[in-house]
């Protein structure tokens, strides 16, 4: 996997390539805009990772650009600017998903795993999810594990059916507020931590084989371990 | 009684009432003094002919003064004179009436009444003023045509009242444009000073180049606005300028540690102190990330054009997202909204309102303790409360509790920011409405209230 990374933040940017390589992923880095826009002529990458704040250049024309000449490539957008207004400007350009700095790697690195597998067309889009004995049936809203059937609440479930529509991709915390909960900021107390314990003691309390799992220090999972 | 508010307009109908007065009081006293120095002239000539008439008579007994008579008669045409002699039973002895007057009471010696003149055609009424002298049994009038003074009269009171009416048009009508026009100017100035209140510090008021009293209150206003606009570009650049280059290298130092802490090679203690510095540092970058939000929220127009947001829907799905969190804390939560509330804003600062105001509430109310989302209305202005059981705010901190920074002493071993609730003060005022805590016997009750949905 091709990633281009477009940040002109030397220190900032030799890490995220490093822990980028580390996760598996070939890096190019450029430090800004015209050396990008040479890299994307030259080379088709699976994703662009660039910052808004170029020297010169808006990060967000790059992405432009690249859409206007019909690029597909996924685009996640890096910024310092936080407020509402500057996401929706930069989804709107373009990008896929945005992120504000600061943020933690492994917040990144959930990012990126969930675009790339998003592009490969890796998200289930069938009606009937299922992992193991657990079935999930989004027309009928019927979530069951060896056949029995489990009572959920109506985010509960939605949060079930986003973790089983991605399963093996590491899910952050943010993620979830963004995309079960459409909240676009974080909140000061482990919120979501309490809502993942409540669909654990639902799906995994009493079975053998636990389902939805913890990363340490980035955030949940569903996957059958062996 | 009518009670007028323009102050421009009140000392426009101030000016048009003495000028309208002064005016009457000039051409009224003209006319009457005219009036009356012309009755008195017509008196005086009146007098001064019977007294030649009454010295003829002393001259020449009776004779010269029906010769006198008869032939002053003669000239009626040129001198407009009256001349009227009878006997003691009224017949005509000399002079130009046919006949004794109708004088309908009058007693004299001073009578008006009318004629009409023979010679004439058609025949036309003259008014006659006349004064009667009585020799022994006989009777002699004397008197004038007055048609031309009444004529001349009439005419003065037609120009007085005319004056006097023009005067009191023109004079209304320059009162009520000038007052129009300056409340037109005033209300254009008092509209952009509300859109400067409401944040948009570019606004100006309106110069029109004319350099009266109003453009130069305008133009000196506008150069306050500049330094002031100035000065906060000035405090919010360097300020956003700060606060992103702390950001910058506060996210290379995490980054760093978090490299680090991959890394195999660390004792436990190196790994428990960067962990908790990493901690801390996510806090540094958060207080960080609140203060910029709050200075955009300070600096930036209200959201009057917002899109419509239902309150109620927030408040359930707010409500929803901390409910787990309150519930193992040990709190009920409660929300009680109608069906709909729509304002007008954006939801994910509304989102993140309420969201704080949940979190201190959760923070702060003991275990057991109750915490309720409500969403109502006020009059048409949507409403959002939300109350607890818990400690409270002393009456006298509850206005700087808002204000940056501030923490009541009591909390000050409960880790925090003090920024919470200046955000959600930022927010509302953002959103051009109000926050109010007050008790709620006991625990605290925050009430925001917003402007009603358009």
């Amino acid at each position: 996997m091709q990633i281009l990374l477009v940040e002109d933040d030397a220190d900032a940017a030799g890490h995220i390539a490093q822990g980028l390589r580390d996760a598996g992923y070939a890096v190019q880095h450029c430090a800004d805009g015209a050396e990008a826009q040479q890299a994307l002529a030259a080379t088709q990458y699976d994703l662009l990772i660039v910052d808004r704040m170029l020297p010169h250049v808006d990060g967000l024309v790059l992405v432009d650009e690249l859409r206007q000449r019909g690029g597909k490539t996924p685009v996640l957008v890096l910024s310092a600017l936080g407020s509402v207004d500057n996401r929706i400007e930069g989804l709107r350009a373009g990008g896929d998903d945005y992120l504000v700095k600061p943020f933690a790697f492994a917040e990144l690195l959930a990012r990126v795993e969930a675009l790339l597998r998003r592009a490969s067309g890796d998200v289930q889009h069938v009606g009937v999810l299922r992992i193991a004995d657990l079935e999930l049936n989004v027309l009928a809203r019927r979530v069951t594990r060896g056949g029995k059937e489990i009572d959920l609440t109506a985010k509960e479930f939605q949060l079930l059916e986003y973790l089983m529509r991605r399963i093996g991709q590491v899910i952050t915390r943010t993620m979830l507020l963004e995309n079960v909960w459409n909240l676009h900021f974080d909140p000061q107390t482990n919120l979501i931590d309490v809502h993942i314990s409540r669909l654990r003691q639902a799906i995994d309390k009493g079975y053998e084989k636990p389902l939805l799992h913890t990363i340490r220090g980035a955030g949940y999972t569903i996957r059958l371990q062996e | 009684m009518l009670r007028i508010r323009s102050s421009t307009a009140r000392l426009a109908i101030l000016y048009v009432c003495s000028i309208v007065i002064s005016v009457a009081t000039l051409l009224g006293t003209a006319y009457l003094l005219t009036q009356r120095s012309l009755a008195r002239e017509v008196d005086l000539v009146i007098t001064t002919e019977l007294d030649s008439l009454r010295d003829e008579f002393d001259d020449g007994g009776l004779d010269q003064l029906t010769e006198e008579l008869n032939r002053r008669a003669e000239d009626w045409r040129r001198t407009s004179a009256v001349y009227l002699l009878v006997d003691k039973d009224g017949q005509r002895i000399a002079g130009n009436l046919s006949s004794w007057p109708a004088l309908h009471g009058q007693s004299g010696p001073w009578v008006e009444f009318d004629i009409i003149a023979t010679d004439e055609d058609p025949k036309i009424q003259h008014p006659v003023r006349a004064e009667i002298y009585s020799f022994g049994d006989m009777r002699l009038l004397v008197g004038t045509d007055v048609s031309e003074r009444q004529r001349l009269v009439s005419q003065l009171r037609a120009a007085t009242l005319w004056g006097i009416g023009l005067t009191a048009l023109l004079t209304s009508l320059i009162g009520w444009w000038y007052s129009r026009r300056i409340a037109a100017r005033v209300g254009k100035a008092a509209l952009a000073c509300e859109s400067i209140i409401s944040g948009d510090l570019r606004q100006r008021l309106p110069e029109d180049q004319s350099h009266d009293e109003f453009d130069q209150l305008a133009m000196a206003v506008n150069h306050v606005l500049d330094r002031i606009e100035q000065q906060t570009a000035t405090v919010r650049t360097t300020f956003e300028s700060a606060a992103h280059d702390l950001r910058a290298p506060l996210h290379r130092i995490r980054t760093r540690l978090e490299a680090a802490l991959q890394g195999s090679q660390l004792s436990e203690l190196g790994r428990l102190s960067m962990t908790a510095t990493v901690t801390d540092l996510e806090r540094i970058q958060r207080t960080l990330a609140t203060l910029l939000q709050i200075a955009q929220a300070e600096s930036a127009v209200q959201v009057t054009a917002g899109r419509r947001v239902d309150l109620a829907e927030l408040a359930r799905s707010i409500g929803e997202l901390y409910g787990a969190e309150a519930r193992e804390r040990g709190l009920a939560l409660s929300v009680t909204a109608p069906e709909a509330e729509s304002v007008q804003g954006n939801d994910q600062l509304l989102a993140q309102l309420l969201a704080n105001l949940l979190e201190n509430a959760i923070k702060y109310v003991p275990r057991g303790g109750h915490i309720s989302i409500e969403v109502g209305a006020n009059n048409g202005r949507p409403l959002l409360l939300v109350r607890d059981d818990g400690p409270g705010i002393p009456a006298a901190a509850r206005a700087s509790v808002l204000l940056p920074f501030r923490r009541l002493d009591r909390d000050a071993t409960v880790e925090g920011s003090g920024l919470g609730l200046s955000l959600v003060a930022a927010l509302m005022r953002l959103h051009g409405g109000t926050v109010e805590l007050a008790d709620n016997n006991p625990g605290l009750v925050v009430r925001c209230e917003f402007p009603p949905a358009t």
